[in-house]
Protein backbone atom coordinates (compact mmCIF):
# COMPACT_ATOMS: atom_id res chain seq x y z
CA UNK A 1 0.00 0.00 0.00
CA UNK A 2 1.11 3.55 -0.70
CA UNK A 3 1.87 5.44 1.93
CA UNK A 4 3.47 8.88 3.21
CA UNK A 5 6.32 7.24 3.78
CA UNK A 6 7.08 5.27 0.62
CA UNK A 7 5.61 7.85 -1.59
CA UNK A 8 8.01 10.20 -0.36
CA UNK A 9 10.87 7.83 0.00
CA UNK A 10 10.55 7.00 -3.59
CA UNK A 11 10.62 10.75 -4.18
CA UNK A 12 14.37 11.01 -2.38
CA UNK A 13 15.90 8.53 -4.00
CA UNK A 14 14.45 9.87 -7.46
CA UNK A 15 16.66 13.09 -6.05
CA UNK A 16 20.04 10.72 -5.26
CA UNK A 17 19.74 9.48 -8.47
CA UNK A 18 20.12 12.44 -10.40
CA UNK A 19 22.46 13.78 -8.00
CA UNK A 20 24.57 10.39 -8.60
CA UNK A 21 24.54 11.16 -12.14
CA UNK A 22 26.10 14.52 -12.05
CA UNK A 23 28.61 13.68 -9.86
CA UNK A 24 29.63 10.71 -12.58
CA UNK A 25 29.64 13.58 -14.96
CA UNK A 26 32.34 15.17 -13.37
CA UNK A 27 34.38 11.79 -12.77
CA UNK A 28 34.13 11.80 -16.32
CA UNK A 29 34.69 15.74 -17.13
CA UNK A 30 31.91 15.96 -19.02
CA UNK A 31 30.68 19.43 -17.51
CA UNK A 32 27.77 19.70 -19.76
CA UNK A 33 26.13 16.46 -18.65
CA UNK A 34 26.72 17.11 -14.84
CA UNK A 35 25.07 20.70 -15.23
CA UNK A 36 22.59 18.94 -17.16
CA UNK A 37 22.03 16.44 -14.08
CA UNK A 38 22.56 18.95 -11.47
CA UNK A 39 19.41 21.31 -13.12
CA UNK A 40 17.19 18.17 -13.04
CA UNK A 41 18.84 17.48 -9.37
CA UNK A 42 18.00 21.21 -7.95
CA UNK A 43 14.52 21.34 -9.58
CA UNK A 44 13.20 17.63 -8.22
CA UNK A 45 14.79 18.49 -4.92
CA UNK A 46 13.18 21.94 -4.69
CA UNK A 47 9.62 20.23 -6.31
CA UNK A 48 9.82 18.36 -3.04
CA UNK A 49 10.43 21.10 -0.63
CA UNK A 50 7.60 22.81 -2.10
CA UNK A 51 5.10 20.44 -1.35
CA UNK A 52 6.43 19.40 1.74
CA UNK A 53 6.14 23.12 3.10
CA UNK A 54 2.75 23.84 0.65
CA UNK A 55 0.77 20.75 1.06
CA UNK A 56 2.01 18.24 3.86
CA UNK A 57 3.74 20.00 6.68
CA UNK A 58 0.93 22.50 6.56
CA UNK A 59 -1.82 19.82 6.80
CA UNK A 60 0.15 17.84 9.65
CA UNK A 61 0.54 21.19 11.34
CA UNK A 62 -3.13 21.97 11.30
CA UNK A 63 -4.23 18.51 12.79
CA UNK A 64 -1.59 18.33 15.24
CA UNK A 65 -1.29 21.60 16.36
CA UNK A 66 2.99 21.01 16.27
CA UNK A 67 4.01 24.07 14.23
CA UNK A 68 6.91 24.60 16.57
CA UNK A 69 8.22 21.19 16.56
CA UNK A 70 9.89 19.01 13.41
CA UNK A 71 7.86 20.84 10.66
CA UNK A 72 10.13 24.08 11.75
CA UNK A 73 13.45 21.91 11.88
CA UNK A 74 12.94 20.24 8.38
CA UNK A 75 12.06 23.67 7.17
CA UNK A 76 15.02 25.25 8.50
CA UNK A 77 16.85 22.28 7.13
CA UNK A 78 15.47 23.45 3.51
CA UNK A 79 16.66 26.34 3.55
CA UNK A 80 20.50 25.23 4.43
CA UNK A 81 20.43 23.15 1.73
CA UNK A 82 18.89 25.42 -0.78
CA UNK A 83 21.88 27.92 0.11
CA UNK A 84 24.27 24.82 -0.98
CA UNK A 85 22.42 23.84 -3.95
CA UNK A 86 23.05 27.99 -4.94
CA UNK A 87 26.48 27.88 -4.48
CA UNK A 88 27.12 24.09 -6.22
CA UNK A 89 24.93 25.45 -8.72
CA UNK A 90 27.42 28.91 -8.82
CA UNK A 91 30.41 27.00 -9.11
CA UNK A 92 29.56 24.33 -11.75
CA UNK A 93 28.27 27.22 -13.81
CA UNK A 94 31.79 28.89 -13.25
CA UNK A 95 33.52 25.49 -14.73
CA UNK A 96 35.03 25.30 -10.76
CA UNK A 97 34.84 21.11 -10.28
CA UNK A 98 36.89 21.21 -7.15
CA UNK A 99 34.88 23.80 -5.69
CA UNK A 100 31.62 21.85 -6.74
CA UNK A 101 32.78 18.54 -5.43
CA UNK A 102 33.48 20.41 -1.95
CA UNK A 103 29.88 21.73 -2.07
CA UNK A 104 28.30 18.21 -3.62
CA UNK A 105 30.08 16.47 -0.68
CA UNK A 106 28.70 18.73 1.94
CA UNK A 107 25.14 18.57 0.53
CA UNK A 108 25.38 15.00 -0.05
CA UNK A 109 25.64 14.27 3.72
CA UNK A 110 23.44 16.98 4.63
CA UNK A 111 20.79 15.70 2.37
CA UNK A 112 20.98 12.08 3.61
CA UNK A 113 20.70 12.69 7.51
CA UNK A 114 17.65 15.25 6.70
CA UNK A 115 15.85 12.36 4.42
CA UNK A 116 16.80 9.89 7.65
CA UNK A 117 15.16 11.91 9.51
CA UNK A 118 11.61 12.86 7.61
CA UNK A 119 11.72 8.93 6.72
CA UNK A 120 12.23 7.45 9.85
CA UNK A 121 10.48 9.80 12.19
CA UNK A 122 8.22 12.54 10.44
CA UNK A 123 6.73 10.88 7.79
CA UNK A 124 5.38 7.20 9.70
CA UNK A 125 4.05 10.21 12.06
CA UNK A 126 2.23 11.58 9.20
CA UNK A 127 1.40 8.41 8.36
CA UNK A 128 -0.44 8.13 11.94
CA UNK A 129 -1.49 11.40 12.46
CA UNK A 130 -3.04 11.92 8.65
CA UNK A 131 -4.72 8.62 7.92
CA UNK A 132 -8.15 9.80 6.99
CA UNK A 133 -6.62 12.45 4.63
CA UNK A 134 -4.59 9.77 3.41
CA UNK A 135 -6.08 9.34 -0.10
CA UNK A 136 -6.76 13.09 -0.62
CA UNK A 137 -2.80 14.23 0.48
CA UNK A 138 -1.17 11.41 -1.38
CA UNK A 139 -2.87 12.90 -4.75
CA UNK A 140 -1.96 16.02 -3.85
CA UNK A 141 1.60 15.29 -3.76
CA UNK A 142 1.44 13.10 -6.76
CA UNK A 143 0.20 15.91 -9.00
CA UNK A 144 2.79 18.06 -7.68
CA UNK A 145 5.43 15.77 -7.90
CA UNK A 146 5.02 14.40 -10.96
CA UNK A 147 4.19 17.32 -12.82
CA UNK A 148 7.12 17.73 -14.73
CA UNK B 1 8.58 14.04 22.65
CA UNK B 2 11.31 14.06 20.11
CA UNK B 3 12.36 17.40 19.14
CA UNK B 4 14.69 17.08 16.15
CA UNK B 5 17.01 19.91 16.85
CA UNK B 6 18.18 17.92 19.94
CA UNK B 7 21.77 17.47 18.23
CA UNK B 8 24.41 17.53 21.06
CA UNK B 9 27.38 20.35 21.21
CA UNK B 10 30.01 19.39 18.70
CA UNK B 11 32.54 19.40 22.18
CA UNK B 12 30.20 16.41 23.52
CA UNK B 13 31.47 13.49 20.76
CA UNK B 14 34.55 15.08 19.27
CA UNK B 15 36.38 15.04 23.03
CA UNK B 16 36.02 11.41 22.20
CA UNK B 17 37.41 11.31 18.78
CA UNK B 18 40.54 13.57 19.62
CA UNK B 19 41.64 11.37 22.47
CA UNK B 20 41.26 7.70 20.91
CA UNK B 21 44.16 8.48 18.16
CA UNK B 22 46.05 8.91 21.50
CA UNK B 23 45.54 5.81 22.71
CA UNK B 24 46.44 3.94 19.54
CA UNK B 25 49.85 6.04 19.28
CA UNK B 26 50.53 4.74 22.74
CA UNK B 27 49.98 1.40 21.71
CA UNK B 28 52.66 1.56 19.11
CA UNK B 29 55.04 3.08 21.47
CA UNK B 30 54.54 -0.21 23.53
CA UNK B 31 55.66 -2.11 21.18
CA UNK B 32 58.55 -0.20 19.98
CA UNK B 33 59.40 -0.15 23.82
CA UNK B 34 58.50 -4.00 24.49
CA UNK B 35 59.56 -5.31 21.20
CA UNK B 36 59.17 -8.99 19.60
CA UNK B 37 58.18 -10.13 22.81
CA UNK B 38 54.37 -8.56 22.59
CA UNK B 39 54.20 -11.35 19.44
CA UNK B 40 55.04 -14.16 21.18
CA UNK B 41 51.52 -15.13 23.14
CA UNK B 42 48.26 -12.98 23.77
CA UNK B 43 48.45 -13.12 27.50
CA UNK B 44 51.83 -11.52 27.80
CA UNK B 45 51.77 -8.25 29.59
CA UNK B 46 52.64 -6.05 26.78
CA UNK B 47 49.82 -7.75 24.68
CA UNK B 48 47.13 -7.48 27.30
CA UNK B 49 48.08 -3.77 27.51
CA UNK B 50 48.51 -3.06 23.74
CA UNK B 51 44.79 -4.93 23.04
CA UNK B 52 43.56 -2.80 25.76
CA UNK B 53 45.00 0.28 25.05
CA UNK B 54 43.17 -0.21 21.15
CA UNK B 55 39.85 -2.05 22.19
CA UNK B 56 38.76 0.11 25.12
CA UNK B 57 41.01 3.35 24.32
CA UNK B 58 40.48 3.44 20.81
CA UNK B 59 37.23 1.76 19.89
CA UNK B 60 35.22 2.66 22.91
CA UNK B 61 36.14 6.24 23.28
CA UNK B 62 34.66 6.51 19.72
CA UNK B 63 31.87 4.03 20.02
CA UNK B 64 30.03 5.57 23.11
CA UNK B 65 30.82 9.06 21.86
CA UNK B 66 29.52 8.93 18.17
CA UNK B 67 26.12 7.19 20.26
CA UNK B 68 25.49 10.10 22.13
CA UNK B 69 25.69 12.21 18.83
CA UNK B 70 23.94 9.97 16.43
CA UNK B 71 21.21 8.55 18.56
CA UNK B 72 18.84 11.43 18.60
CA UNK B 73 19.08 11.15 14.99
CA UNK B 74 18.72 7.46 14.47
CA UNK B 75 16.34 6.27 17.24
CA UNK B 76 15.07 10.25 17.74
CA UNK B 77 15.53 9.38 21.66
CA UNK B 78 16.03 12.32 23.66
CA UNK B 79 19.14 12.13 25.73
CA UNK B 80 18.74 15.10 28.36
CA UNK B 81 21.83 16.43 29.06
CA UNK B 82 24.48 15.29 26.56
CA UNK B 83 26.92 17.50 27.23
CA UNK B 84 27.36 16.37 31.38
CA UNK B 85 27.03 13.02 30.49
CA UNK B 86 29.95 12.85 27.63
CA UNK B 87 31.89 15.08 29.87
CA UNK B 88 31.70 11.80 32.97
CA UNK B 89 31.86 9.64 30.22
CA UNK B 90 35.11 10.73 28.85
CA UNK B 91 36.86 11.14 32.07
CA UNK B 92 36.12 7.88 33.21
CA UNK B 93 37.01 5.93 29.53
CA UNK B 94 40.03 8.03 29.85
CA UNK B 95 41.17 7.55 33.39
CA UNK B 96 40.13 3.66 33.71
CA UNK B 97 41.31 3.01 30.09
CA UNK B 98 44.70 4.09 31.51
CA UNK B 99 44.48 2.72 34.46
CA UNK B 100 43.76 -0.89 33.25
CA UNK B 101 46.39 -0.54 31.06
CA UNK B 102 48.84 0.32 33.42
CA UNK B 103 47.48 -2.39 35.29
CA UNK B 104 48.23 -5.06 32.60
CA UNK B 105 51.43 -4.01 31.62
CA UNK B 106 53.00 -3.32 34.93
CA UNK B 107 51.64 -5.82 36.17
CA UNK B 108 49.61 -3.40 39.21
CA UNK B 109 46.86 -5.76 40.80
CA UNK B 110 45.61 -2.18 42.09
CA UNK B 111 45.33 -0.57 39.01
CA UNK B 112 43.80 -3.48 37.23
CA UNK B 113 41.57 -3.45 39.91
CA UNK B 114 40.73 0.01 40.04
CA UNK B 115 41.03 1.02 36.19
CA UNK B 116 38.32 -2.06 35.50
CA UNK B 117 36.08 -0.70 38.88
CA UNK B 118 35.97 2.85 37.24
CA UNK B 119 35.77 1.54 33.65
CA UNK B 120 32.64 -1.14 34.90
CA UNK B 121 30.95 2.57 36.37
CA UNK B 122 31.12 4.48 33.53
CA UNK B 123 29.48 2.16 31.41
CA UNK B 124 26.62 1.66 34.20
CA UNK B 125 26.23 4.80 34.10
CA UNK B 126 25.91 5.22 30.21
CA UNK B 127 23.64 2.43 29.78
CA UNK B 128 21.53 3.81 32.38
CA UNK B 129 21.33 7.02 30.32
CA UNK B 130 20.90 5.02 27.17
CA UNK B 131 18.59 3.12 28.55
CA UNK B 132 16.26 5.69 30.03
CA UNK B 133 16.40 7.43 26.60
CA UNK B 134 15.50 4.13 24.89
CA UNK B 135 12.89 3.16 26.78
CA UNK B 136 9.95 4.55 25.05
CA UNK B 137 11.33 4.19 21.46
CA UNK B 138 10.04 1.06 19.33
CA UNK B 139 11.85 -0.80 17.29
CA UNK B 140 11.17 0.11 13.93
CA UNK B 141 14.24 0.00 12.22
CA UNK B 142 16.98 -3.02 12.40
CA UNK B 143 19.37 -0.23 13.03
CA UNK B 144 17.23 1.05 16.61
CA UNK B 145 17.23 -3.07 17.69
CA UNK B 146 20.75 -3.57 16.56
CA UNK B 147 21.88 -0.13 18.68
CA UNK B 148 19.52 -2.18 21.44
CA UNK B 149 20.99 -5.02 21.44
CA UNK B 150 24.42 -3.86 20.94
CA UNK B 151 23.85 -2.33 24.61
CA UNK B 152 23.38 -5.51 25.96
CA UNK B 153 26.51 -6.98 24.43
CA UNK B 154 28.56 -3.76 25.79
CA UNK B 155 26.57 -5.10 29.87
CA UNK B 156 27.97 -8.64 29.26
CA UNK B 157 31.17 -7.57 27.78
CA UNK B 158 32.16 -4.92 30.77
CA UNK B 159 30.63 -7.48 33.59
CA UNK B 160 33.00 -9.96 32.61
CA UNK B 161 35.90 -7.94 32.19
CA UNK B 162 35.70 -6.94 35.60
CA UNK B 163 35.08 -9.82 37.18
CA UNK B 164 38.48 -10.98 35.44
CA UNK B 165 40.11 -7.84 36.61
CA UNK B 166 39.38 -8.59 40.08
CA UNK B 167 39.82 -12.45 39.63
CA UNK B 168 43.43 -11.19 38.65
CA UNK B 169 44.17 -8.89 41.31
CA UNK B 170 42.63 -10.95 44.54
CA UNK B 171 43.76 -14.09 42.78
CA UNK B 172 40.00 -15.85 42.50
CA UNK B 173 40.04 -19.56 41.00
CA UNK B 174 38.63 -18.89 37.52
CA UNK B 175 39.26 -20.73 34.55
CA UNK B 176 40.67 -17.22 32.89
CA UNK B 177 41.40 -18.22 29.28
CA UNK B 178 38.12 -19.51 28.13
CA UNK B 179 36.43 -16.88 30.40
CA UNK B 180 38.97 -14.22 28.26
CA UNK B 181 37.61 -16.15 24.95
CA UNK B 182 33.79 -15.74 25.98
CA UNK B 183 34.79 -11.64 26.92
CA UNK B 184 36.40 -11.17 23.56
CA UNK B 185 33.36 -13.14 21.63
CA UNK B 186 30.56 -10.79 23.44
CA UNK B 187 33.07 -7.51 23.14
CA UNK B 188 34.11 -8.08 19.42
CA UNK B 189 30.56 -9.60 18.29
CA UNK B 190 27.75 -8.77 20.53
CA UNK B 191 29.14 -5.31 20.80
CA UNK B 192 31.24 -3.51 18.58
CA UNK B 193 29.92 -6.29 15.71
CA UNK B 194 26.19 -5.20 15.89
CA UNK B 195 26.91 -1.87 16.69
CA UNK B 196 29.02 -1.48 13.64
CA UNK B 197 26.30 -3.72 11.78
CA UNK B 198 23.57 -1.20 13.63
CA UNK B 199 25.75 1.69 11.77
CA UNK B 200 26.56 0.80 8.50
CA UNK B 201 22.84 0.09 7.91
CA UNK B 202 22.85 3.59 8.08
CA UNK B 203 25.95 5.01 6.69
CA UNK B 204 26.77 2.70 3.79
CA UNK B 205 23.41 3.80 1.72
CA UNK B 206 23.69 7.28 3.04
CA UNK B 207 28.01 8.12 2.41
CA UNK B 208 28.28 5.65 -1.10
CA UNK B 209 24.53 5.98 -2.54
CA UNK B 210 24.13 2.44 -2.08
CA UNK B 211 20.75 0.61 -2.29
CA UNK B 212 20.22 -0.10 1.06
CA UNK B 213 20.23 -3.33 3.40
CA UNK B 214 17.88 -6.08 2.67
CA UNK B 215 15.22 -6.03 5.53
CA UNK B 216 15.69 -9.73 6.30
CA UNK B 217 19.60 -10.14 7.25
CA UNK B 218 19.43 -6.96 8.57
CA UNK B 219 16.51 -7.82 11.51
CA UNK B 220 18.68 -11.44 11.60
CA UNK B 221 21.94 -10.48 12.15
CA UNK B 222 22.12 -8.66 15.39
CA UNK B 223 19.71 -11.64 16.68
CA UNK B 224 22.02 -14.11 15.12
CA UNK B 225 25.16 -13.15 16.98
CA UNK B 226 23.16 -12.68 20.29
CA UNK B 227 22.16 -16.14 20.09
CA UNK B 228 25.71 -17.26 19.02
CA UNK B 229 27.18 -15.76 22.05
CA UNK B 230 24.44 -17.08 24.42
CA UNK B 231 24.81 -20.34 23.36
CA UNK B 232 29.15 -19.66 23.46
CA UNK B 233 28.15 -18.53 27.01
CA UNK B 234 26.04 -22.10 28.04
CA UNK B 235 29.26 -23.87 26.82
CA UNK B 236 31.58 -22.01 28.76
CA UNK B 237 29.00 -22.41 31.92
CA UNK B 238 28.52 -26.18 31.43
CA UNK B 239 32.14 -26.96 30.14
CA UNK B 240 31.01 -28.18 26.60
CA UNK B 241 33.91 -27.35 24.32
CA UNK B 242 32.11 -28.50 21.03
CA UNK B 243 29.12 -26.51 21.93
CA UNK B 244 31.08 -23.68 22.26
CA UNK B 245 33.36 -24.84 18.84
CA UNK B 246 30.07 -24.88 17.45
CA UNK B 247 28.79 -21.14 18.13
CA UNK B 248 32.05 -19.71 16.89
CA UNK B 249 32.00 -21.06 13.74
CA UNK B 250 27.96 -19.32 13.68
CA UNK B 251 29.48 -16.72 15.00
CA UNK B 252 32.08 -16.37 12.04
CA UNK B 253 29.33 -17.40 9.08
CA UNK B 254 27.15 -14.82 10.39
CA UNK B 255 29.77 -11.97 10.41
CA UNK B 256 31.39 -13.13 6.63
CA UNK B 257 27.45 -12.97 5.70
CA UNK B 258 27.42 -9.58 6.98
CA UNK B 259 30.85 -8.68 5.34
CA UNK B 260 30.08 -10.26 1.75
CA UNK B 261 26.63 -8.32 1.99
CA UNK B 262 28.27 -4.71 2.63
CA UNK B 263 30.69 -5.37 -0.23
CA UNK B 264 28.44 -6.26 -2.89
CA UNK B 265 26.13 -3.57 -2.00
CA UNK B 266 29.24 -0.91 -2.11
CA UNK B 267 29.66 -2.72 -5.26
CA UNK B 268 26.08 -1.25 -6.52
CA UNK B 269 27.37 2.24 -5.26
CA UNK B 270 26.41 4.96 -7.13
CA UNK B 271 28.97 7.12 -6.15
CA UNK B 272 31.75 8.23 -8.79
CA UNK B 273 34.92 8.57 -6.47
CA UNK B 274 36.22 6.81 -4.33
CA UNK B 275 36.60 8.05 -1.21
CA UNK B 276 38.68 7.42 1.91
CA UNK B 277 35.57 6.05 3.75
CA UNK B 278 35.34 3.80 0.95
CA UNK B 279 38.68 2.58 0.73
CA UNK B 280 39.08 2.53 4.62
CA UNK B 281 35.68 0.03 4.27
CA UNK B 282 37.02 -1.99 1.87
CA UNK B 283 40.08 -2.71 3.74
CA UNK B 284 38.31 -3.58 6.98
CA UNK B 285 35.99 -5.76 5.38
CA UNK B 286 38.80 -8.09 3.55
CA UNK B 287 40.68 -7.62 6.86
CA UNK B 288 37.45 -8.76 8.86
CA UNK B 289 36.47 -11.71 6.45
CA UNK B 290 40.18 -13.00 6.99
CA UNK B 291 40.23 -12.87 10.55
CA UNK B 292 36.24 -14.38 10.78
CA UNK B 293 38.02 -17.53 8.42
CA UNK B 294 40.64 -17.94 11.07
CA UNK B 295 37.96 -18.17 13.71
CA UNK B 296 35.84 -20.69 11.63
CA UNK B 297 39.20 -22.51 10.87
CA UNK B 298 40.12 -22.76 14.59
CA UNK B 299 36.59 -24.19 14.98
CA UNK B 300 36.72 -27.02 13.01
CA UNK B 301 40.31 -27.80 13.63
CA UNK B 302 41.28 -26.23 16.99
CA UNK B 303 44.77 -27.58 16.58
CA UNK B 304 45.25 -24.42 14.38
CA UNK B 305 44.84 -21.60 16.98
CA UNK B 306 47.97 -23.21 18.87
CA UNK B 307 50.19 -22.12 16.07
CA UNK B 308 52.58 -19.52 16.05
CA UNK B 309 51.37 -16.20 16.18
CA UNK B 310 47.78 -17.45 14.75
CA UNK B 311 46.19 -15.62 17.57
CA UNK B 312 47.98 -12.39 17.42
CA UNK B 313 47.44 -12.36 14.08
CA UNK B 314 43.80 -12.61 14.33
CA UNK B 315 43.27 -9.90 16.81
CA UNK B 316 45.51 -7.58 14.56
CA UNK B 317 43.30 -8.57 11.33
CA UNK B 318 39.50 -7.82 13.46
CA UNK B 319 40.93 -5.02 15.77
CA UNK B 320 43.56 -2.87 14.03
CA UNK B 321 42.47 -4.48 10.36
CA UNK B 322 38.71 -4.40 11.37
CA UNK B 323 37.07 -2.10 13.21
CA UNK B 324 39.82 0.46 13.50
CA UNK B 325 39.66 0.73 9.65
CA UNK B 326 35.32 0.93 9.77
CA UNK B 327 35.83 3.70 12.98
CA UNK B 328 38.69 6.15 10.75
CA UNK B 329 36.58 5.56 7.54
CA UNK B 330 33.36 7.04 9.20
CA UNK B 331 35.20 9.54 11.66
CA UNK B 332 36.99 11.13 8.23
CA UNK B 333 32.93 12.28 7.15
CA UNK B 334 31.35 12.81 10.66
CA UNK B 335 34.03 15.05 11.95
CA UNK B 336 34.48 17.16 8.63
CA UNK B 337 29.72 16.79 8.97
CA UNK B 338 29.61 18.44 12.42
CA UNK B 339 32.02 20.92 12.19
CA UNK B 340 30.06 22.02 8.77
CA UNK B 341 27.01 21.48 10.56
CA UNK B 342 27.46 23.34 13.91
CA UNK B 343 29.43 26.34 11.70
CA UNK B 344 25.87 26.97 9.43
CA UNK B 345 23.89 26.76 12.18
CA UNK B 346 25.90 29.19 13.90
CA UNK B 347 25.99 31.47 10.79
CA UNK B 348 22.31 31.11 10.08
CA UNK B 349 21.39 32.48 6.31
CA UNK B 350 24.15 35.29 6.92
CA UNK B 351 27.17 34.18 6.87
CA UNK B 352 28.17 31.22 4.66
CA UNK B 353 30.48 27.86 6.15
CA UNK B 354 33.26 26.06 4.39
CA UNK B 355 32.75 23.15 2.86
CA UNK B 356 33.78 19.63 4.40
CA UNK B 357 36.85 19.82 2.46
CA UNK B 358 38.08 22.94 3.23
CA UNK B 359 38.00 21.96 7.17
CA UNK B 360 39.06 18.39 6.08
CA UNK B 361 41.09 18.18 2.55
CA UNK B 362 41.12 14.81 0.92
CA UNK B 363 45.15 15.28 0.60
CA UNK B 364 45.74 15.28 4.57
CA UNK B 365 42.87 12.21 5.00
CA UNK B 366 44.69 10.07 2.14
CA UNK B 367 48.31 10.09 3.21
CA UNK B 368 47.14 9.60 6.65
CA UNK B 369 45.05 6.66 4.76
CA UNK B 370 48.10 5.27 3.15
CA UNK B 371 50.47 5.33 6.48
CA UNK B 372 47.75 3.11 7.62
CA UNK B 373 47.61 0.63 5.28
CA UNK B 374 51.53 0.01 5.51
CA UNK B 375 51.78 0.41 9.32
CA UNK B 376 48.82 -2.68 8.89
CA UNK B 377 50.70 -4.64 6.34
CA UNK B 378 54.00 -4.09 8.94
CA UNK B 379 52.07 -5.48 11.80
CA UNK B 380 50.40 -8.64 10.01
CA UNK B 381 54.44 -9.09 8.59
CA UNK B 382 55.59 -8.89 12.25
CA UNK B 383 53.98 -11.64 13.47
CA UNK B 384 55.70 -14.13 11.20
CA UNK B 385 58.97 -12.09 11.47
CA UNK B 386 58.70 -10.51 15.35
CA UNK B 387 62.09 -9.99 15.62
CA UNK B 388 62.96 -7.78 12.76
CA UNK B 389 59.94 -6.37 12.19
CA UNK B 390 58.05 -6.10 16.03
CA UNK B 391 59.73 -2.35 16.52
CA UNK B 392 59.42 -1.20 13.16
CA UNK B 393 55.55 -1.90 13.14
CA UNK B 394 54.54 0.03 16.00
CA UNK B 395 56.71 2.89 15.00
CA UNK B 396 54.79 3.07 11.92
CA UNK B 397 51.56 2.31 13.70
CA UNK B 398 52.75 5.22 16.03
CA UNK B 399 53.55 7.50 13.62
CA UNK B 400 50.22 6.85 11.18
CA UNK B 401 47.77 7.00 14.12
CA UNK B 402 49.58 10.34 14.90
CA UNK B 403 48.79 11.42 11.83
CA UNK B 404 45.06 10.63 12.41
CA UNK B 405 45.30 12.89 15.55
CA UNK B 406 47.14 15.44 13.54
CA UNK B 407 44.38 15.41 10.30
CA UNK B 408 41.49 15.72 13.11
CA UNK B 409 43.20 18.22 15.39
CA UNK B 410 44.05 20.61 12.41
CA UNK B 411 40.12 20.05 11.31
CA UNK B 412 39.27 21.04 14.36
CA UNK B 413 42.03 24.54 14.41
CA UNK B 414 40.46 25.18 11.17
CA UNK B 415 37.06 24.83 12.43
CA UNK B 416 37.82 27.47 15.20
CA UNK B 417 39.53 30.09 12.57
CA UNK B 418 35.59 29.85 10.42
CA UNK B 419 33.96 30.43 13.60
CA UNK B 420 36.10 33.56 14.10
CA UNK B 421 35.97 34.93 10.37
CA UNK B 422 32.26 34.10 10.88
CA UNK B 423 31.65 36.19 13.94
CA UNK B 424 33.39 39.13 12.08
CA UNK B 425 31.28 38.97 9.28
CA UNK B 426 28.17 39.24 11.51
CA UNK B 427 29.38 41.76 13.52
CA UNK B 428 30.12 43.84 10.09
CA UNK B 429 26.48 42.43 8.71
CA UNK B 430 25.14 43.97 12.12
CA UNK B 431 27.08 47.49 11.71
Amino acid sequence: MTTIRTFMTDDHHRCDEFFAEAEQAIGKKNIEAARASFGHFRTAVLAHFDSEEKTLFPTFEAKTGMTMGPTQVMRMEHQQMRDLMSQAQAAIDAGDTDEYMGQAETLLIMMQQHNMKEENMLYPMCDQHLSAELPAILERLETELCAE
Amino acid sequence: MLSFENAPPFSAPLRFFLTAPLFAVLAGLLLVIEGPVVFASRWTPGALAATHLLTVGFMLQVMLGALIQVLPVVAGADLPRPLALARAVHVGLTGGGLLLVGGFWFGLPWALAGGALLLGLTVFLFLIVMWRALLGVPSTSPSIRGIKFALLGLAVVVGLGLLMALALAEGWPLPLPLLADLHAGWGLAGWAGVLLAAMAYVVVPMFQLTPGYPARPSWWFPLAILAALLVWSIGVVFDLPWLVRASQLAAAVAGITFAGLTLRLQGKRRRAKADATYRYWQMGMMASILALLMLGIAAVWPAASELDGWTIGFGILIVAGGFLSFIVGMLYKIVPFLAWMHLQNYGATKATAPAMPRLMPDVEVNRQMQAYGVALVLLLAAVVFPDWLGRLAGLAFALANGGLAWVLFRAVGRYRQAWLDMTLKLAIKKK
